[in-house]
């Protein structure tokens, strides 16, 4: 029997290197022990989930820094297992921000367990498998393992969403997010299956392998050209899905409001940075600019465009949407939409520098901006949550009048936080957004892009101001209103002390002294996944 | 007539056309669920359309991918669906509208 040459060709070596997913593997087994102590350990040992799973992150944290460091002394494994998983330095700062946000969810979530009576251990490891999910995502140098990863993730936070099982909103919130969750995957998924078969020679079949769809738009070898520009809008669509851009974002404050306020803690940190993780990764390396090749300036144009249009949506809709909400929560909600409009700022710069070097500064200065975005929503919310007491139904605007000098600690931290998601100089926030809109207007951005990019940094800062209105806003009802109604602050337990402390650490730290972290993130400035 | 590649394509995007709308017409959430899956198809016979015309084994791969994942998202959607039920007794998601759109 004759063997079909083009399977032969494909027998290629397993290259498993167990090592260049270490981080990952360390949170699933973490994950996995989490589930084994909730079947096995007696109801007063249940605190112990929460412990194994920071163990497990900080295990992971660790794993993390040592590939960084092998990575900036040459001695680099840039892809393994056939090119699924790709190491790079975008790579391994989106794994640490995700750590982060795992870190600080775990913390605030110990509270929350226990005095709402729900299984801690259930919450930790889905959790735990949530967080690998998004590590897979920024890992994944193949778009099956960010479609794995981005349903790992998903699923998890379907059920994280709809938590408290016997409370209405937090099943109607899961209910939103799983079938607009659904639907925008199956968009994505419809975009991969179209840009598979686009990216068919006539030697070889189609390819998922980022790297690969790459060389191949380059050379100008596809079949189908067509189908790949529909390819790359369906995957805009269903990544837009994830990141909560408009007019992708209806779900979103939806879900955020009805979901318990740890988990819209975690779901407005760390999954939008994983969808933008993946969202760069299939972008950025996937359809670049060559010059060359008259197919890819084509669809370069392409995606640049639809991307300028859904940052300006999203950054105006965000903002004058959040105006008049009269729900914290939904507030916040409206926020995180207009923040993925000022990242996607950064992400937008990244497509239009040629310069690697430089690109690679785009990109990590979005990265940045994910970890300041993370860092001061984390604490708010922890904040929010503690506000909002039990069964989480405090969280009207009218809940926060006049608490400023009743709970002087709380108010002023979310104050701060407040302070820097407005952007105001000194905190994290002003930093993450100079970072951005330095590379949007940075001298090696094409000819082409100069004015949209001036344009785009224009109605960020616009927006800016705009934003200035309800983030100022909850400061003065906290601080300026009477309040008529009996209100007692309430008691701040160790480990959300822990996390607001460690919060407002790093807004300080991220806004005085970025220089360090932002320098880790540009570190190695080798496109590796480029250089394959 | 030997099939075309372009039969298999037309055919599934016809069928996630039904699928985006279904979604966006039915009011019922189970049915919403069934739409989500008749797209999660159409993609699969993409998939296996390009696998077998090309002769690559990635799409089939892929495939078996999706369908993991499907069966994944309908424990988990049901999980859902079947709690907001228990306290609603309405699968109506008109009747959803606690959380004001």
């Amino acid at each position: 029997m004759l063997i079909n040459p083009i399977f032969a060709l494909q027998a290629l070596p397993v290259d498993v290197n167990f090592a260049s997913i270490a981080p990952e593997l360390i949170v699933i087994i973490a994950g996995v022990l989490v589930m084994l102590v909730d079947a096995f350990a007696a109801p007063k040992q249940r605190w112990l989930t929460g412990g194994i799973s920071l163990a497990g992150i900080v295990a992971a944290g660790v794993a993390c820094v040592l590939m960084w460091n092998d990575a900036g002394t040459g001695g680099v494994v840039t892809s393994s297992f056939n090119g699924m998983i790709v190491v790079d330095q975008m790579r391994l700062s989106f794994t640490f921000v995700f750590l982060i946000v795992s870190a600080l969810t775990i913390l605030m979530s110990m509270l929350w367990v226990e005095r709402e009576a729900l299984p801690a251990g259930e919450f930790h490891s889905l959790l735990m498998f949530a967080t690998a999910g998004m590590m897979l995502m920024a890992s994944g140098g193949d778009l099956v393992i960010i479609f794995l990863g981005l349903e790992v993730l998903s699923i998890a936070t379907y059920v994280m969403a709809g938590f408290r099982r016997n409370d209405l909103r937090s099943n109607e919130s899961a209910l939103k997010y799983f079938i607009l969750g659904a639907f925008s995957s199956a968009f994505l998924l419809y975009g991969i299956a179209l840009t598979y078969g686009a990216t068919s020679t006539a030697l070889e079949g189609g390819t998922t392998n980022i790297a690969v769809i790459a060389d191949r738009i380059a050379a100008g070898t596809a079949i189908y050209p067509q189908l790949l520009f529909a390819g790359a809008a369906l995957m805009i669509i269903g990544f837009g899905f994830k990141i909560a851009t408009a007019p992708f974002h209806v779900w979103t404050p939806d879900v955020y409001e009805g979901a318990p306020t740890v988990v819209t803690a975690f779901m407005a940190a760390g999954p939008k940075a994983a969808g933008f993780a993946a969202f760069m990764r299939v972008f950025v390396f996937g359809f670049p600019l060559v010059a060359t090749s008259a197919l890819s300036i084509q669809v370069h144009a392409a995606w640049i465009n639809a991307l300028v249009v859904l940052a300006i949506l999203t950054m105006t809709i965000g903002n004058t949407a959040a105006l008049v909400q009269k729900n914290v929560k939904r507030m916040l909600a409206y926020s995180s939409i207009a923040h993925a409009g000022y990242a996607l700022v950064g992400f937008i710069a990244a497509g239009v520098t040629l310069d690697i070097t430089k690109q690679n500064d785009a990109i990590a200065g979005v990265v940045f901006y994910m970890l300041t975005y993370a860092v001061m929503n984390l604490g708010a919310f922890a904040i929010v949550m503690l506000i909002a007491r039990g069964g989480d139904r405090r969280t009207e605007l009218e809940d926060y009048t006049g608490i400023g000098f009743k709970a002087p600690a709380l108010a002023f931290a979310l104050s701060l936080f407040l302070l820097s998601l407005l952007g105001v100089p000194l905190t994290a926030g002003f930093i993450g957004k100079v970072v951005v809109f330095r590379s949007a207007l940075d001298p090696a951005v094409m000819n082409d892009y100069r004015n949209v990019m001036t344009l785009l940094v224009v109605v960020g800062v616009i927006n800016t101001a705009i934003s200035a209105y309800y983030y100022l806003g909850l400061i003065v009802v906290m601080f300026f209103r009477e309040r008529t109604t009996e209100w007692r602050a309430p008691r701040v337990p160790a480990s959300v002390a822990v996390t607001l402390i460690l919060t407002l650490a790093g807004v300080l730290y991220l806004g005085v002294f970025p220089g360090k972290v932002i320098d880790a993130f540009r570190r190695n400035a080798i496109n590796v996944s480029r250089l394959r | 007539m030997t099939p075309q590649l372009s039969w298999y394509l037309a055919l599934s995007a016809v069928m996630f056309t039904i699928g985006v709308a279904g979604v966006i017409l039915k009011r019922n959430a189970i049915s919403m669920f069934m739409c989500i899956e008749l797209m999660l198809n159409s993609v699969n016979l993409t998939f296996v359309a390009f696998s077998s015309f090309f002769n690559n084994l990635n799409g089939q791969l892929f495939v078996f991918i999706v369908m993991a994942v499907a069966a994944a998202e309908a424990a988990v959607g049901l999980g859902i669906i079947i709690a907001l039920f228990r306290n609603r007794e309405s699968l109506d998601v008109d009747d959803a509208n606690l959380l004001k759109l």
